[in-house]
């Protein structure tokens, strides 16, 4: 019986977060209602590490508030862990835990903080030691917060964040501002976490490699509304293209050549900055030959050529010029 | 059972302990626990002397400003619950933990009674010691009585300070110092509430401060206005307690709709 019903838990996916047409809006500086949420649907399955990736003000901050039961919206359905999480408020904190910028109490030690938070979540003292060694903290254990670097400020929230041995936590934007060795490591962190504990993680950034490094799935998010969602192989074929031709030219492109590029069957999309043209390809080998065809008028005009794999942040630039 | 009673408890005292923290490191609560409550007794102790009244009417001037010190520091320490929280911007995060409001309330009265009850014995060796006035002469229990009433409105109208916060946000930290003042002003801080306009004086009765400063006052040859102001100024706190219950659900509901818990920590 009991291999049975492990059996059917192994086949059946089972989800984290369940969120439906969630709307959500903030009273404006003028008195009307600014829209940062329009109509949300996401899942997020028990054990992946979830990305919410977009600019800033894309609504990122707003949804995963929500999600951690800090917001209600103004209309929507959100489950967390298989409960409501507008009406089991108490219930789903007790197994969830949010890391969200770089403010805890200031007058609180590193071991003080931790200790607090321990009895607020009516937990053991016992986690408070582990998690100092656990990231690293021992050095700053009497150090208040407002006098800790912004590395081990962060280390702290993500300490804390595990408090309550949680099954889902939030990671809000974990390596803004920090620089850029303290933030591999805490990616680092992040992923050996989340493979010793088999937690589910979501993480909301606005890097795209950081999201390429650490997330099994995606959604981008952009104004208010999800604009894809899928792996990062999934995404990149949602524009058809897996590589990047880029061609260095000594002047702006003509109209002609834009033309004919917008017309040829293999090439996805297409971009312009400055001089560059970047094409969209499925492989960048296999279609050379038929870009280099449509470039050949320009022969002279043609200062470099290379190829690249598209990355996360190709495929969002893309994707929001599409709207 | 016995667990989840542990995790209540351990949730109560989280907050008395961050409060706890926050007045050892910061130089200010010191300052607010004895430096303004013994400046401010010794300049109506001198206001009595000069104006030479009688021993009861001395008592009666001294108890207000002794109790207006008491319940003001120990409202303060409920109110700092948030603010401190608020000054961290930190408030997400307590308010993203399973600890209830009235576990932030409770946790941090029990500070604010330690902090009243140094406040109330440092004002009363002061006053014995420079006016000769000892407000400890009556009988332990009755003391300690009236002591529960204040403190029981000190909570009160720190609930009411954090209630105000979370519906006008830090427009309302001002809430934390001037409450206690305009409540005691209206309760006869200084005078019996015959003195005051008939309005003001209906409104006094609903307060429970005026019913415990009346019973205590009581002991000096002062009739209170109602046969059992006791009992009145204690079911007076329990009708508002409930009360404040609710509102700051329905406050801390408002606020997660709006997003004012997300506005207060940033």
């Amino acid at each position: 019986m009991e291999l049975l019903k492990y059996s059917i838990n192994l086949l059946q996916k089972v989800e984290a977060v369940v969120c439906e047409d969630v709307w959500m809006s903030y009273k404006s500086f003028f008195g009307g209602r600014k829209l940062a949420l329009k109509g949300v649907s996401l899942r997020i399955e028990e054990g992946e590490i979830f990305g919410i990736l977009g600019p800033n003000a894309a609504g990122k901050t707003t949804l995963i508030s929500i999600l951690s039961t800090l917001l209600i919206p103004d209309q929507g359905k959100v489950r967390v862990l298989g409960m409501d999480a507008f009406k089991e408020v108490k219930r789903v904190r007790e197994r969830i835990n949010i890391s969200s910028g770089l403010n805890l109490p200031w007058s609180l030690s590193v071991y003080e903080c931790l200790k607090f938070f321990s009895l607020a979540y009516g937990v053991s003292n016992s986690k408070v030691e582990e998690l100092i060694e656990d990231f690293e903290l021992s050095e700053f254990r009497d150090i208040e917060f407002e006098e800790l670097s912004t590395g081990n400020k962060q280390k702290l929230s993500l300490a804390k964040t595990f408090i309550n041995d949680p099954e889902l936590v939030f990671l809000d934007e974990p390596t803004t501002g920090l620089d850029p060795d303290v933030a591999r490591k805490v990616r680092k962190k992040i992923s050996q976490i989340h493979k010793e504990r088999n937690l589910t993680i979501v993480l909301t950034t606005h890097y795209m490699a950081e999201a390429e490094q650490l997330c099994d799935r995606i959604v981008f998010l952009n104004k208010g509304r999800i604009i894809a969602e899928g792996t990062q192989k999934e995404l990149k074929e949602i524009i058809g293209a897996k590589d990047i031709i880029k061609v260095e030219l000594a002047s702006k492109p003509s109209e002609s050549i834009l033309e004919k590029i917008g017309t040829a069957k293999n090439i996805h999309a297409f971009d312009v900055k400055d001089n560059k043209l970047l094409l969209y390809v499925d492989d960048s080998e296999k279609r050379m030959k038929e870009v280099l065809e449509i470039l050949r008028p320009n022969w002279d005009e043609i200062k470099r050529v290379s190829m690249e794999e598209a990355t996360l942040e190709d495929v969002f630039l893309e994707l929001a010029k599409r709207g | 059972m016995k667990t989840k009673i542990w995790k209540e408890l351990r949730k109560t005292l989280a907050f008395s302990y961050k409060n706890i923290i926050m007045t050892k490191r910061n130089f200010f609560t010191i300052f607010e626990m004895l430096f303004w409550p013994l400046i401010s007794l010794f300049s109506i102790g001198l206001m009595g002397a000069y104006l030479d009244i009688t021993e009861n009417k001395f008592a009666f001037i001294m108890i207000g400003a002794i109790s207006l010190s008491v319940i003001q520091l120990a409202q303060l320490d409920v109110t700092y619950v948030l603010l401190f929280d608020v000054w961290s911007k930190s408030l997400k995060y307590t308010f993203a933990t399973p600890a209830s409001f009235y576990h932030m309330i409770i946790g941090s009265w029990f500070v604010g009674i330690l902090r009243g009850l140094v406040a109330f014995l440092a004002l009363s060796l002061f006053s014995i010691f420079i006016f000769g006035f000892d407000m400890g002469r009556l009988p332990l229990l009755e003391l300690s009585v009236f002591l529960l009433g204040l403190f029981f409105a000190a909570m009160l109208i720190g609930m009411a300070a954090c209630i105000l916060m979370l519906v006008f946000g830090r427009r309302a930290e001002i809430a934390a110092w001037t409450l206690t003042a305009i409540i005691m002003l209206i309760c006869g801080i200084y005078y019996p509430v015959s003195v005051l306009p008939e309005t003001a004086r209906l409104v006094a009765l609903l307060i429970p401060v005026t019913h415990f400063l009346e019973y205590f006052r009581s002991f000096y040859g002062f009739a209170p206005s109602f046969p059992n102001p006791l009992l009145i100024g204690f079911a007076q706190s329990f009708v508002y307690f409930l009360i404040f219950i609710l509102l700051s659900e329905w406050s801390l509901k408002r606020a997660r709709k709006n997003g004012m818990i997300m506005k207060l920590s940033e």
